[in-house]
Order: C-alpha cells, then structure tokens, then sequence
C-alpha cells in the first residue's frame, strides 16, 4: 500500500472527509428502517485528533463502521484523500472496543499481525514492533498470550498493533470502555502521548465527554438518531502538553466538559423522552 | 533484627526454598496418579471380592488373576497383539476418511448459512440412525468384509467432527475478522490465520466424540462382521466359552482408550486451545 513504511512511522499526509454521508438500515428485531446518520459532513485535517460524543444509538459506531469500510453508507460518501471509501484498508487501521487481538497469538506476533499482512522484512518488523511495545509499555510481556493479559493490557497489544501497521488514520470505537477507571486514565495519557509522537490522524469515538476533551483537538458531538454533527468544540491546549494531572486543573478543560456537556445533555434526554426515535432539531 | 536477618545466607535459603517447591511439585504428581489410579483398585478388589463370594461358574465369572493369566497367554500366542493392531489401523483408516471428509464438509457448513440451513435437518436425521443400525445393510452391500467396518467407523465418528466444526466456525468472533479486513488482509489469510485456529478447539471437541464413537462402532462391526480384531476376539471367545478372554477384551478396549486420549487427544488440546486460554482446567 505505503512505500514509506521504513523506519519511523510518517506522519499522517491525507484528510479524512465525510461528504453529505446518510445511512439507514432496516431493524432486524422489529423490520422497521433505521435512520441512523442524516446528512454528515466532516473534515478532519492530517495529524488531526477527533472525538466524537453522542448518545447511545446516535450512529457513532455506524459512522466509524463506514469510515473503516465494513458498510457502505446509503448516501454520500467518506473519502482519504481524494478516493472514496468502498472497503476496509491498511491505510485506514481500526482499535475496537471488544477484544479483537488474536489469543492463539502472543503478544510479540499480534503487534507483528499487520506488518506480517504487508510481508515487511522480518528484520524491519523486529524492530517496529520493538518500538511499539516499548512506546505502549509492554516490554517483558512479548511472549505473553492475550489470556495472560490485564484488560488494560490487551488494549495496549490493540493499540500497538494498529499503530505497528502504519496506517495513514485510525479509528477507535471505545477502545477503553471496558477497562477499569484508573487503567483508563492511564491508556488514555498514552495513547495521547503515541498519537502526538507519531502524528497519526486519529477518529476516536467515546461516550465519556472528559475523554472526549482529554484526547481530542477537536470534540464533536452528535444529535440523538438520526445522527447529525450538532457542533464541534475546539479544546485550546496543546495536546502535547496534556496530562490528567495538569488537565484536571485546567479552566479551559473544565470550560470545554461544560460546554460539551451542554450539547450532550440536551441529546440525552431527548433520547430518553422519545425513546430513541426522537426527531431532533 | 538487622543481626537476625544477617545471619540467613539468602542464597541458601532460597534454595531450600525452591527444592521444597520441587518437592510439593512432585508429591503433587504422585497425589494426581494415585486419585487417578485409586478407583481401579477399588473395583478390582470389588471384583475379586464378589468372585469369591459367589464362586460362580467360570463360564460365568473369573478371577482378577485368571484374567491376568489370559493376558499373558494370548499375549505369547500372539492373538492379542496382533488384534490391537488391526483394530487401531481399521479405526486410524476411519478415523482419516473421517477427518479428510468431516472437516472440509463442517467448515462449508460454518461458513455458508444457507448450505446449512438446508444440509442440517438431513445431517440430524442421518445422526439419529446410529452406524450400527446401517450394519445390516451395509453388510447386504458388501458383504463381510474390511469395506463395511470402515463404512460403520466412518459414518458413526462423522457426524460429531461436522456439527463441532461448523460450531467452532461459527462462533469465531467477528471483530477479529474485521480486525484483519481492516488491516488489508486477504481471505484465504484471514481464513489461516483467525478461523483455522479459532475453530481449532471446537474441532479437536469434534475429533475426540468422533473417536470415541467410532472406536465403539468398530467393537460392534467386529462383533458382526469377524475376520479379526478386538470385537472379534471378545465375541469369538465368548462362543468357546473362554470368558476371561471375554472380559481381557473389554478391559483392554478400555485401556487402549485411554491411552489414546492421554497420549494424543490430550496434549494437542493442551498445546493449543489450553496455551490460547480457550479452555479453563
């Protein structure tokens, strides 16, 4: 796919756009349509980080579904670059939320999985994958099975791998929600140091606002179904220099979870009111 | 107190340590052997008790020793040797035919629904009539030969091996296959690397009921058919009359079972689906 996939991974280099995007689809319980997405528009710049916070069944993980390539949207369209998404690619890497590192595998030959798919020369994967599991803080653990694992820690394989496989973006569906709080904070300050390190394009859906404003440059937040972009919130401090610590006494951190807060809230509630079939303004 | 731990040599007391370690692991070994061995003696001092007890006919009951006797003799004759050996390569050809046929048919059957939904209720039916009820017919076919033992064995082991394949096809999780599409690998990849080993488990389930049943269809086709074999040495005693030669049989039936689950069903398992954390012991 990449011819510069040696040494150091490059930074990111194509914009991520979603064009006039809809999806509806049909409940297979109840045989009713679905309006999932209504009528998306984003841009997200190379290098950028995102987050994406809605209420649940507000179309996230569809919205990332179709960025990564599994469903195609009924209308629009997501592109890298200028060339439509029709398929998953090694250009677009994705970190689920459910375990999705091999447990046959250990934890050396998961990070290994996507350099292996590219047939890179073992001695450039040694030292990729070297570098990664120093950079996630799994040094030791190399011949480690999954099932041997913390849950923080098969994140981190997770992770490692999508990072080791030099995608030019990724994409994160709640990739900490099943860790306990304080593995969370701490995946999250590495996952914000990884992302500023490499400089990687990253679309990063969550339902945790502080989370959402802890990692991203650029926190949207969406309508309750049919998922709309009902604003974006910019978070004025360098990701750089982000740590809980620091966040944590940050006025303008507290500023942007109010104010996302506020978007969320109003979302939320319409949710409940109309049972997630709200027709929102 | 600084004096006290001063006078411990560390290195010494260490290895006192770990030999005493080595040593709980070894009691633990023999403990394991023993709990495993324990109820056999108790049967057979059972079983030597009742004889004594009843003092039946020896074309009744024998004595734990007569057996052991029979044992030896048919052992020098070479009858019993002999026997073995045909009986485990009539169900290693069985059980061969069985996997060459059942794991190519419970893989289609796992990947395709709609093959499956239409093959699954004849596979049921076809299940319900065990192999041995096929004995007559088959033997009308063809006659009392090699041909219909293995038709049994192989039609008895097959049915388990397709349902557990299928079983372990299908429950492969799903992310990890999006989690390889997603890493651009291709589909005869994604089927070596996620379904060939995550199926593995459920597959080896399948191998071992297979075995079983087909190990117990040869006894029965032995039974009928002759010409050789454990079955018909049981079965061709008991017309002499010999009836520690009948219950040497049945004893080494069950022997040779368990040799064959401990020293091959057994550490495949381990070496795969136990190391993946697929199975808890």
């Amino acid at each position: 796919m990449t011819t510069e996939r040696a040494g150091a991974a490059p930074a990111a280099s194509a914009t991520l756009t979603v064009d006039h995007l809809s999806h509806w689809f049909i409940d297979q319980q109840t045989g009713t349509t679905v309006h999932a997405l209504d009528d998306i528009n984003l841009q997200i710049q190379p290098g950028e980080f995102v987050t994406v916070v809605g209420p649940s069944g507000c179309g996230k993980t569809t919205l990332l579904k179709i960025l990564a390539g599994f469903i195609k949207p009924s209308q629009g369209e997501a592109r890298v670059g200028d060339k439509a998404i029709t398929k998953p690619g090694p250009d677009r890497g994705v970190v689920f939320q459910e375990l999705a590192i091999l447990p046959w595998r250990n934890v050396y030959r998961n990070i290994a999985h996507g350099l292996e798919i590219q047939k890179v020369p073992k001695a450039e994967r040694d030292q990729r994958v070297g570098e990664l599991i120093e950079l996630v803080g799994l040094a030791g653990f190399e011949n480690h099975h999954p099932h041997q694992l913390s849950g923080g820690m098969r994140q981190r394989v997770a992770v490692a791998r999508t990072w080791a496989a030099n995608p030019e973006i990724i994409l994160m569906d709640e990739p900490f929600a099943a860790v306990d709080a304080m593995t969370r904070q701490t995946l999250q300050e590495e996952l914000n140091r990884i992302s500023v390190e490499t400089g990687k394009t990253v679309f990063f859906i969550t339902h945790s606002v502080e989370e959402a404003v802890f990692l991203g440059d650029r926190v949207i937040a969406m309508t309750a179904r049919p998922g709309r972009v009902k604003e974006a919130v910019v978070v004025p401090i360098p990701r750089s220099e982000r740590t809980w610590l620091s966040m944590s006494n940050e006025p303008a951190m507290a500023q942007c979870v109010d104010e996302v807060l506020g978007l969320v809230k109003g979302e939320h509630e319409a949710t409940m009111v109309a049972d997630g079939t709200a027709e929102e303004v | 107190m600084s004096n006290v731990a001063n006078a411990v040599d560390p290195s010494a007391f260490s290895g006192a340590l770990l030999a005493e370690h080595k040593r709980g692991e070894r009691n633990k070994k023999v403990y394991g052997i023993l709990r495993a061995f324990l109820p056999f003696v108790g049967l057979i001092i059972l079983w030597w008790g009742i004889h004594a007890y009843f003092d039946p006919a020896p074309t009744k009951l024998v004595a734990p020793g007569t057996v052991v006797d029979a044992f030896f003799e048919s052992t020098r004759e070479g009858v019993l040797p002999a026997y073995i050996v045909q009986s485990l390569q009539r169900l290693g050809f069985g059980v061969l035919i069985g996997i060459l046929v059942g794991i190519p048919t419970g893989w289609l059957l796992g990947l395709d629904k709609d093959i499956a939904k239409a093959a699954e209720p004849t596979l049921r039916f076809f299940n319900a009539v065990s192999g041995i009820a096929w004995l007559p017919l088959m033997i009308s076919w063809f006659g009392f030969t090699e041909r219909t033992i293995s038709s049994v064995i192989i039609y008895t082991m097959i049915f388990p091996v397709v349902f557990n394949t299928m079983v372990g096809v299908r429950t492969v999780s799903p992310v990890l296959r999006d989690a390889m599409r997603s890493m651009g690998a291709s589909w005869p990849r994604i089927i070596k690397d996620v379904y060939v080993p995550g199926s593995f488990p459920s597959v080896m389930t399948g191998l071992r009921l297979g075995v079983g049943f087909g190990w117990r269809a040869l006894i029965a086709g032995e039974f009928v058919v002759g010409g050789g074999g454990l079955g018909f040495y049981i079965f061709d005693a008991r017309t002499a009359g010999v009836i520690e030669r009948v219950m040497l049989g049945m004893i080494v039936l069950g022997v040779l079972w368990l040799l064959m689950d401990r020293l091959i069903l057994r550490p495949v398992e381990e070496y795969t689906a136990t190391k993946w954390g697929m199975v808890r012991q």
